[in-house]
């Protein structure tokens, strides 16, 4: 079903989007043009365009978006899954190089695949998000496998990388590759469809999507806010969140490791998140997240598993691990199956979560309500 | 230097109302002028001031109005004529002193001039002075010609002496900004007069009712006076069908008025010229003699009024009237007077048609003007600093994201309210109200107030009004951003310098007032930048605004453009690289015609791109900063 608005440009993307607590802040609208830029972590429109068609609201994940579309064009149709997307195979891998590892969030995955990609000349330059103390992110450009490294760890907050590529592109980089959150890889997709006919090229310089896994972001003034009254002098190094029936975020100091309930956590989530339909960032290359093994989180998180879904994802796997970069190990029984249980759980509940939005079950905002894929899941 | 000082008596010169109140002060022999710059009021003292030097006098840019009136009042105490200066919203301002100086009294002959500006030409307000008169009971006088002016003025420093008050002269745009025949009378020959105050008097205004009894017996006598007095004249037939009262501006327009409809010889004209206290005797007589009576005046019915109250006490002796003017709404309450508004009253009264152009003209024309001139929002000059601030300061409230506004003062820079300032300016009025606000509003953080306030204030109103409220928010621990808009002028009303600025009226070089040192020692947290640099700029508000703690004053300074412009080349050629410029395309869609609004850009239709316009650019390479696409080309002049 297309939305009702006209207005395919800024008006229409503060209607349907912005005002409608859907905006991830994921950048795909940022840098562009003068007008939309993002601020701590807050989506911004600086000034009003009049413009009734715009590349902001035809890249926006939280536009319509014809997902069919999308898989028919990107990706082969016939290793496509209803549950995790594009798939190839599901692999559990960690960085062999242990100095990764160590400045990893978990395996290392991402790290060395980019860092594989930046020597192999795959890509030029690499998309990734910084923090500085203060957990608010931002996208930077690496180029050097080493300037990979000191960004590896996780966000919680959302980096809107998107606006780093558009940026990066622009700037005559050619060969670009992105880390990509789901919203990300989704908006990242919608352009490489280049839905206006336009002179602009630069998504031609898009080489490499890595998505990662994510169940939701946390906005940032309230995370700080939290983290504050909780920390004190503590000084905090990094964050984690555990298997879910841990039911805590996990916040490392140089003191140790300080827990907090996940019910204080999750006031914190960003709204828009809610309504988000995709837990393993379909339309990457390879997506990367944590992994679950049976020895317990102490072992599993010095591990990733990894989807791959298209031939230049696969090609750099196995380059990773021809090469001996990547140390690979058996998926556990019945991981899969728990990975595809919980993507469609995350479907699930967005779809309910957008038909209570718009108040009409045939009605799912961005979504198409005819799409095969959803038909089946909304049964 | 002004021709106002020529010593030619007897010779005619075609002169400004201004310049005519200008002249007949040396006529009178004043000494110290004073004034805050006030359109219209603003080139009596700048008259003055060009000629201080050879003219022997004392000439001064005072930082308020009340002070202009206080150091005004000190030279009359040591037996110095004085005038001072001021439009309509300056005496609000300097009311505070007049109402104790009225008590008070004064010496040597002392003159407060207050320009109104009906219509609001160059005004944040449309306000009628007169009242002021009555409230502090002192005499008024309204001049209706530029000869009158120099003579009124002349005569109100003798009356003053004579009656040992202050006395209150009223212009309106049009007299002060009108120009008419004035031939001069001589001028004094210096008495080398030794200024002096007399220690053993106290001038104060105590007893304070004995003094105020006094007031009030003072105007039985300014009655006696002014029933004599040559300013109020009659025109017209011995009983007149009608009448009509007026003063100022209205009386060329009444007879105007009369001699198209060709009732000269049915409606008389009484000229008012001494307006309070009304020479009683006089308008009763006229009274008398005529049943219907039309009130033509500018802003208030001032006249209407008290010349009603009269006819209440003389109800027996003149017989019933009718009465028209703004309460019978045969005169419009606001706006400018002029010969159509009398035109029409008196058709009203009289049932007479009259047309002095077809009813289309005002359509016609507005239609061929909409054809000839170019749609223009009002708006800053092209290479204004403010608009740059104003595009930083929107900037950084955009990131800050938490719906931040401003609020402001009197100056140019209350453009802002306008496209110019991209709407930022919410609320404001009077001289520093917008200090006064933000400290108010920075105090409502208890309330769940959370939106950032920004106090829009220019550099010569920090001196007038706006130091108190700052101290106020220091004083108070109020959470406010004060950008003070440091164009080293009194901009709006033509470059008069003030204490920031080193140089004074009197053209003497001065040690400049630090106003970030003033601001520090209040205890603000300040920061400096050239709005120019827009990104420092823009960072350095979002810092102010980021620190929740106290008041946060960030001085944007440079020098405004009309002055640099006089004093320096272009810095910078402009122009718009075609090639590069993608117009309205998705990336751009005008940004700098459309939002950043420089008069120096155009928008050509046919190409769909931005250009020049070579006529007006100053130059000032800004555009260059803020196109996305980097299609505005600044090069350096050498």
């Amino acid at each position: 079903m297309e939305i009702k608005s006209q207005h395919k440009g800024q008006k229409g993307l503060r209607e349907k989007v912005l005002d409608a607590g859907l905006c991830t802040n994921c950048g795909a609208c940022t840098n562009l043009c003068p007008y939309h830029t993002s601020y701590q972590d807050n989506p911004i429109l600086i000034d009003t365009c009049d413009r009734e068609e715009g590349r902001c609201y035809a890249f926006c994940p939280r536009t319509y978006t014809d997902l069919q579309a999308l898989r028919q064009n990107l990706f082969n149709i016939d290793e496509f899954t209803p549950e995790l997307g594009p798939f190839k195979g599901l692999y559990m891998t960690r960085a062999a190089d242990p100095q990764v590892r160590r400045s990893a969030q978990h395996g290392g995955t991402v790290t060395t695949l980019l860092a594989l990609a930046l020597q192999e000349g795959l890509i030029d330059a690499a998309v990734v998000a910084e923090e500085g103390g203060t957990f608010l992110p931002a996208g930077v450009v690496a180029k050097t496998p080493s300037d990979l490294v000191r960004r590896a760890r996780s966000k919680f907050v959302v980096s809107p990388n998107v606006a780093t590529f558009n940026q990066a592109a622009k700037s005559g980089l050619e060969k670009i590759g992105v880390v990509a959150t789901p919203c990300q890889a989704l908006a990242l997709a919608k352009m490489r469809l280049k839905p206006l006919p336009s002179k602009d090229s630069n998504i031609d310089k898009l080489h490499l999507v890595i998505g990662l896994f994510c169940g939701w972001a946390l906005s940032w003034r309230e995370l700080k806010s939290l983290l504050q009254g909780k920390m004190g002098k503590n000084s905090i190094v990094g964050l984690d969140i555990p298997p879910s029936k841990h039911h805590s975020m996990e916040v490392h100091t140089q003191n140790g490791i300080i827990e907090i309930s996940l019910d204080e956590v999750l006031p914190s989530v960003r709204k828009a998140c809610q309504y988000c339909y995709d837990l393993t960032a379909e339309f990457s290359d390879v997506s990367v997240g944590s992994a679950r093994l049976p020895e317990g989180w102490e072992v599993a998180r010095g591990w990733n598993q990894v989807i791959v879904r298209t031939q230049m994802g696969q090609e750099l796997i196995a380059l990773a691990r021809s090469r001996g970069l990547l140390e690979f190990r058996d998926l556990p029984e019945g991981n899969w199956e728990k990975l595809q249980k919980a993507s469609v759980n995350k479907k699930r509940a967005a779809i309910q979560n957008l038909v209570q939005r718009s108040g009409s079950s045939k009605d799912l905002l961005y979504l198409d309500g005819q799409d095969p894929v959803l038909r089946t899941l909304m049964g | 230097m002004s021709i106002i000082a020529l010593d030619a008596p007897g010779k005619e010169l075609l002169l400004m109302g201004n310049e005519a109140i200008a002249r007949g002060a040396l006529e009178a022999g004043v000494k110290v002028c004073t004034a805050y710059p006030g359109t219209p009021s603003t080139d009596i003292i700048e008259n003055l001031a060009s000629v201080a030097k050879p003219m022997g006098l004392y000439v001064e840019w005072s930082i308020n109005e009340k002070v202009a009136l206080e150091v005004a009042s000190a030279a009359s105490f040591s037996g110095l004529r004085a005038l001072c200066a001021m439009k309509q919203n300056g005496l609000n301002v300097a009311s505070d002193y007049l109402l104790s100086l009225n008590l008070i009294g004064i010496e040597a002959g002392l003159l407060l001039v207050t320009c109104d500006d009906p219509s609001a030409h160059s005004s944040s307000t449309e306000q009628d002075s007169r009242p002021f008169a009555k409230l502090a009971d002192l005499p008024l006088l309204e001049p209706s010609t530029s000869q009158e002016a120099k003579e009124m003025t002349k005569w109100a420093f003798a009356l003053s002496e004579e009656m040992g008050i202050v006395c209150l002269m009223r212009g309106v745009t049009r007299t002060s900004h009108a120009r008419g025949n004035v031939t001069l009378g001589p001028l004094p020959s210096p008495d080398g007069r030794k200024a002096w105050f007399d220690k053993t008097r106290q001038r104060n205004t105590h007893p304070v009712y004995q003094k105020h009894d006094q007031l009030h017996r003072n105007l039985i006598r300014l009655e006696e006076i002014f029933a004599a007095s040559p300013f109020n004249q009659y025109i017209g037939p011995e009983r007149p069908k009608a009448l009509i009262i007026t003063c100022g501006s209205g009386w060329l327009y009444s007879q105007e008025a009369l001699e198209l409809l060709g009732l000269e010889d049915a409606v008389g004209v009484l000229k008012i010229g001494t307006t309070w206290p009304l020479p009683t005797t006089m308008i009763i007589e006229k009274l008398e003699k005529t049943p219907k009576v039309l009130f033509v005046e500018e802003v208030d019915s001032f006249l209407e009024g008290n010349v009603k109250e009269l006819a209440a006490d003389f109800s027996g002796q003149i017989g019933p009237k009718t009465f028209f003017g703004k309460r019978s709404q045969h005169i419009p309450f606001f706006g400018e007077m002029n010969a159509d508004r009398v035109i029409d009253a008196l058709g009203k009264i009289f049932q007479v048609r009259y047309q002095a152009r077809s009813p289309r003209y005002e359509a016609q024309a507005a239609e061929v003007a909409e054809k000839m001139l170019p749609s223009r929002a009002l708006g800053f000059c092209p290479g204004c600093p403010h608009r740059a601030s104003y595009w930083s300061i929107k900037n950084a409230l955009q990131l800050d994201n938490r719906q931040g506004f401003a609020t402001y003062d009197i100056g140019c820079y209350a453009l802002g309210r306008g496209p110019a300032g991209y709407y930022l300016l919410k609320t404001g009025g009077a001289m520093g109200t917008g200090t006064g606000l933000a400290s108010g509003f920075g105090k409502l953080a208890s309330f769940g107030f959370d939106q950032p306030v920004v106090a829009m204030c220019g550099d010569s109103t920090f001196f007038h009004a706006a130091m108190p409220p700052l101290v106020n928010a220091c004083y108070n621990k109020s959470n406010l951003v004060m950008v003070i808009l440091d164009n080293s002028t009194t901009a709006m009303t033509g470059f008069q310098p003030h204490p920031g600025v080193g140089r004074n009226a009197m053209g003497e070089e001065v040690a400049p007032v630090d106003i970030e040192a003033v601001c520090r020692s209040f205890g603000a947290k300040v920061s400096v930048t050239d709005p120019f640099d827009l990104e420092g700029t823009k960072q350095k508000m979002l810092q102010a605004l980021e620190d929740p703690v106290g008041a946060k004053v960030v001085i944007m300074r440079r020098q405004c453009q009309m002055l640099k412009g006089k004093e320096e080349k272009l810095p910078y050629q402009v122009r718009v690289n075609p090639e590069i410029c993608i117009g309205d395309d998705c990336g751009c869609d005008r940004l700098c015609t459309r939002v950043f609004k420089c008069p120096g850009l155009m928008w050509d239709k046919k190409l769909a791109q931005a250009r020049i316009d070579e006529v007006i650019c100053v130059g000032c390479g800004v555009c260059a900063d803020i196109c996305p696409e980097k299609a505005i080309i600044k090069e350096e002049i050498r």
